[in-house]
């Protein structure tokens, strides 16, 4: 049953990585497996991304990557090096949240909360693309998210209420 | 696409308190939301203790083999590899999971033969997940491959048995005749026969199962972190398992819980072997989190698959006499936790209708697929679904109008409450009204120029290949399980027939709480939760029990070593538990204070009274404050005996009520709120492709006193969007070798936001006469209706062909075929 093993580990290749995360910038040695979705969870203890299939389904552990946004869960954190990540830690201003998690608090658009980082992203890049999304619009740009719980009316709202806030902040 | 009916939309929590004002009833914005949405929540999947190792489990290929050696050399020889642990290591020191039916032996690795896809055979402990999966395929077992019995009719037959020991695949089956069924049925003027399917589905929450164990070698007790559902009630899973008293087994589930819906009630595997190998190697944690692929395969997650024959017994003035209910449950490999939803429907057997006369009949099988859980429902949404189907074309066989047959045949609003043939009690509610009421408001909004029942548009779509329909169906959620009920399968029938009422054993829920120095109040919550906003419901209570603001209560879990055995976050249960237990701890809190006051100031109780969050003397109008009567209390009493800590326990509805006896003495289920619901899918079915389009979903949803109508409006979009992806999109199919077809969300479909369709949700009030509060349970509705509610719909648009949605879910693929072989038929 127990093994007795030595101090060291096994070979295992690392590479050196050096990007930008919530606008700090982080270097690690990683294997070149490890994905970006773990690079972040665990190397970086970013809660907010969270993991629901690791397959590039459910879009839980949706981040922003140089301005895109990705399912980190299908990058490796290699091919993240030099690039300029942001996760929902890096979109609360000094406590008080972002337009676009105000708006979702407010139209009571999670449950559980564990696809909310990623709704939450996925809609603050489809406001940088459109400030007013109709509902087609937020079809399309939120497509690639599952939520378990909430049903999706009230993410359409909480968008909705997102955009109006956003462009209050730009006015 | 945005709006609904109503305007349940939260409310900020007020700065000051108005005079008089109440939060009970409002939408109070969530307290749980701040954490999760700044990343600061913590998950199971977050909590990492320093110096923690990680375990994968090496999963069977197979559906059905013998294991005829399991070679782990190479596995312990890998450098990284801190522990395997086989059934051999397991039978050593620990014992078999306790199992749904008596005589199972399910260990929690399996022992000399493996029976679906997915079954853990062997765990290693290593120090990243990465690595413990490299090791896993170091793992070399030989197998023997046996004949799988995949089709639950097939499984019936005991060719193949899955079990030698138990010697049948039919461990579990009952009947229950209510009322001359036989006479009904032969007196009856027409008998209506029909087959219907549902397929495996499941809740699939987002979130994983997961845990974290540790054992402590000094205590020699174990703490384990985990999201299992239930914790207090199904703990015994856990410690069983692992052979200890449950003072030494704690499980503690974290705040934040991804979603359950009633599956993560069946994860203890998870949390045993953790412990068992945090044990093997002295105290260091071991942290386990469940990938999807082995949750879709062999997670223990899937839920209900039924075969049903439904009967219908009915005159031809549209009267139904009887109804006979059977089907067949394929359980999969173990009948695991929550063989009692084969029953649960008995609390809903005639659903809205009133019929007298019925025999209800099911067979539990076992099959080479992975075991069942418990999902949002328990059972309910097909046998719902089952009635409705049968209805319709009783309907359409009479040639009477839908929705006048269901109107004949209706629970009437003077019958309240209304004792079902099977014991359970309906507690209130106008259903003739509540279903006329969204028949007209449809037809009046839909059925117009323009609108998407206009028959124009109805006619120019059908000439397209476009079929378009409604239907208007009412469902019962019954809420508030009870718990003695559920050991039913487990105790001897006969000695239930003169069962005493005073054995009847029924689970209250707690709530305890305490003024802390600065006056503020914290409370505790005995059950976990999974997203559905309990600390709001307690917080915005307690605030208007104490009238004090929600700003100033802080809502916390307690562990299953801390808390009573409760039954907890199931079965709609908890905003009508807690708000119960919320009042009852407000009461008792109160006239502590009141105590505490009156002998600080050496006054008789009856001149001092609470208010406003204070006690205040009635002659003088001195005034104590919650910071200044706990002072009082620490410094005239001992831990033990303070008066500003208080507990209480709130009994379930059903006990104090002696209606439910018959019942509660022969452990029929009971559900003493029946919330129910109307609905009205639009729906469109694309004859060439077999797609269903649901336009528009119209709903009418009564779950009594609503205590905050944002929670309890998003309970029911969540539902609805379940039942959306279990009516059309999701099933865990399985090919004739027993091998999972649904092992990845590419092939396990769930609904995104293209999927599901404008809700438009009104909701009307009937308070419940059984509980403290007037709440109904609210939390399954939507799964539990929409699929019976879609499928009666798609009932209605395929009319014209003479297709029925016999099978759920309705694929694009099975209604394609169904109307091609109609069309075949046809042209004939
Ligand atoms: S976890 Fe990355 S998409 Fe699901
Ligand atoms: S809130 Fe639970 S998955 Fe979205």
């Amino acid at each position: 049953m127990s093994i007795e093993t030595s101090e060291s580990d096994s070979e295992r290749p690392v590479r050196e990585i050096s990007l930008t995360v919530n606008g700090e910038t982080v270097s690690a040695e990683v294997e070149p497996r490890l994905k970006l979705s773990d690079f972040l969870r665990n190397y970086r203890d970013l809660r907010s991304v969270r993991v629901g299939c690791e397959h590039g389904v459910c879009g839980a552990c949706t981040v922003s990557m140089d301005d895109a946004v990705v399912k980190s869960c299908l990058v490796y954190a290699v091919q993240a090096d030099g690039s300029d990540l942001l996760t929902v830690e890096g979109l609360a201003d000094d406590g008080e949240l972002g337009p676009v998690q105000q708006a979702f608090h407010e139209e009571h658009a999670l449950q559980c909360g564990f696809c909310t980082s990623g709704f939450v992203m996925a809609t603050r890049s489809l406001l940088k693309e459109t400030d007013h999304p109709t509902d087609e619009a937020i079809q399309a740009g939120l497509a690639d998210n599952i939520c378990r719980c909430t049903g999706y009316q009230n993410i359409y709202d909480a968008v909705h209420r997102a955009a109006e806030y956003t462009q209050e902040d730009e006015d | 696409m945005s709006g609904t009916g109503t305007d349940a939309r939260p409310e900020s929590h007020p700065d000051a308190g108005d005079e008089g004002e109440t939060f009970t009833g409002t939408g109070l914005e969530r307290i749980e939301d701040r954490r999760i949405l700044t990343g600061e929540a913590q998950y199971i999947h977050d909590i990492t203790p320093e110096d923690c190792l990680h375990m994968a489990l090496l999963r069977t290929t197979h559906a059905h083999a013998r294991i005829e050696s399991i070679d782990t050399s190479a596995a312990e020889n890998h450098p990284d590899c801190e522990l395997v642990l086989t059934s051999e290591d397991l039978q050593a020191e620990y014992h078999p999971m306790p199992c749904g039916l008596k005589g199972f032996e399910e260990w929690s690795l399996a022992v000399d033969t493996v029976r679906f896809v997915g079954e853990p055979v062997a765990a290693v402990v290593a120090t990243d997940r990465y690595v413990a999966e490299d090791i896993i395929d170091e793992i070399d077992v030989a197998y023997e491959t046996l004949d799988p019995v995949v089709d639950p009719l097939d499984a019936l037959e005991d060719e193949t048995i899955i079990h030698d020991d138990i010697g049948t695949n039919v461990p579990d089956g009952e009947e229950f005749v209510f009322g001359a069924v036989d006479e009904a049925f032969s007196e009856a003027d027409t008998v209506i026969e029909r087959e219907y399917s549902w397929g495996r589905i499941s809740g699939v929450p987002l979130e994983t199962a997961g845990v974290v164990a540790e054992y402590d070698p000094d205590a020699d007790s174990f703490h384990i972190d985990c999201n299992i559902q239930l914790h207090t009630l199904v703990d015994d899973t856990v410690y069983e398992t692992l052979g200890y008293p449950p003072e030494r087994v704690v499980l503690d589930v974290p705040a934040d819980v991804g979603g359950s819906f009633g599956t993560k009630i069946a994860i203890h595997r998870y949390c045993s072997l953790a412990a068992m190998a945090s044990q093997q190697l002295d105290g260091r944690p071991v942290k386990f989190v469940e990938d999807r692929v082995e949750n879709l395969q062999g997670g223990d997650m899937h839920s209900t698959q039924r075969e049903y024959s439904v009967r219908l017994a009915c005159d031809d003035d549209g009267t139904i006499r009887g109804l006979d209910v059977q089907f067949v449950d394929d359980f999969g490999a173990w009948p695991r936790y929550p063989v009692n939803q084969t029953l649960k429907p008995l609390s809903v057997l005639t659903d809205s209708y009133d019929i007298q006369d019925v025999r209800y009949r099911y067979d539990l099988v076992m099959t080479n697929k992975t075991s069942q859980t418990a999902y949002r429902g328990f059972g309910v949404p097909p046998h719902l679904y089952a009635i409705e189907m049968i209805v319709d074309e009783a309907a359409r066989e009479l040639g009477i109008d839908p929705v006048s047959f269901r109107q004949q045949n209706l629970i009437e609003p003077d019958a309240m409450p209304y004792e079902i043939p099977s014991h359970n009690i309906y507690d209130s509610g106008d259903y003739p009204a509540a279903l006329n009421h969204l028949r007209d408001h449809v037809e009046a909004t839909e059925r117009v120029d323009g609108g998407l029942l206009d028959p124009e548009t109805i006619e120019a779509q059908r000439a397209d290949g476009r079929y378009r329909g409604v239907s208007y169906t009412l469902h019962i959620e019954p809420g508030v399980s009870g718990s003695d009920w559920t050991d039913r399968q487990r105790s001897d029938r006969e000695a239930l027939a003169t069962r005493d009422r005073d054995a009847v054993n029924e689970l209250p829920e707690h709530l305890r709480a305490e003024i802390t120095e600065d006056g503020t109040v914290r409370a505790f919550l005995a059950a976990d939760s999974s997203g559905q906003g309990h600390q709001t419901l307690v917080t915005q209570l307690l605030a208007d029990e104490l009238e004090i603001l929600p700003s100033d209560i802080e809502v916390e879990y307690l562990d299953s070593g801390a808390a009573p055995t409760v039954y907890g976050s199931a079965a709609s249960r908890m905003a009508v538990m807690l708000s119960g237990a919320t009042q009852g701890l407000g009461e008792r809190m109160q006239s502590n204070l009141c105590q505490l006051a009156a002998e600080e100031w050496d006054l008789d109780l009856d001149t001092v009274s609470y208010r406003d969050g204070a006690v205040e003397r009635i002659d003088t109008n001195e005034r104590l404050a919650l910071s200044d009567l706990v002072a009082i209390d620490v410094a005239n009493r001992s831990e033990g005996e303070r008066l500003t800590r208080a507990r209480y326990d709130y009994d379930h509805p059903a006990t104090t009520r002696e209606a439910f006896d018959t019942a509660l003495t022969a452990k029929y289920p009971v559900y003493p709120t029946a919330a129910f619901a109307v609905n009205a899918p639009i729906v469109e079915v694309d004859t060439k492709t077999g797609e269903v389009d649901i336009l528009k979903f119209y709903t009418l949803r009564d779950c009594g006193t609503q205590l905050n109508p944002v929670i309890v409006e998003g309970q029911a979009h969540g539902g609805i969007a379940q039942g959306i992806g279990a009516a059309l999109m999701e099933e865990f199919g399985y090919d004739e070798s027993g091998q999972p077809q649904a092992v990845t969300f590419f092939d396990y479909l769930l609904p995104s936001i293209k999927n599901v369709p404008n809700i438009e949700m009104q909701h009307s009030e009937t308070p419940s006469p059984f509980t403290a509060t007037g709440a109904k349970g609210t939390g399954e509705g939507g799964m539990i209706d929409a699929p019976a509610s879609i499928a009666s719909s798609i009932n209605q648009a395929l009319e014209p062909l003479d297709v029925v949605a016999d099978r759920i879910p309705m694929t694009p693929n099975r209604l394609r075929r169904r109307i091609r072989e109609a069309e075949a038929t046809n042209d004939q």
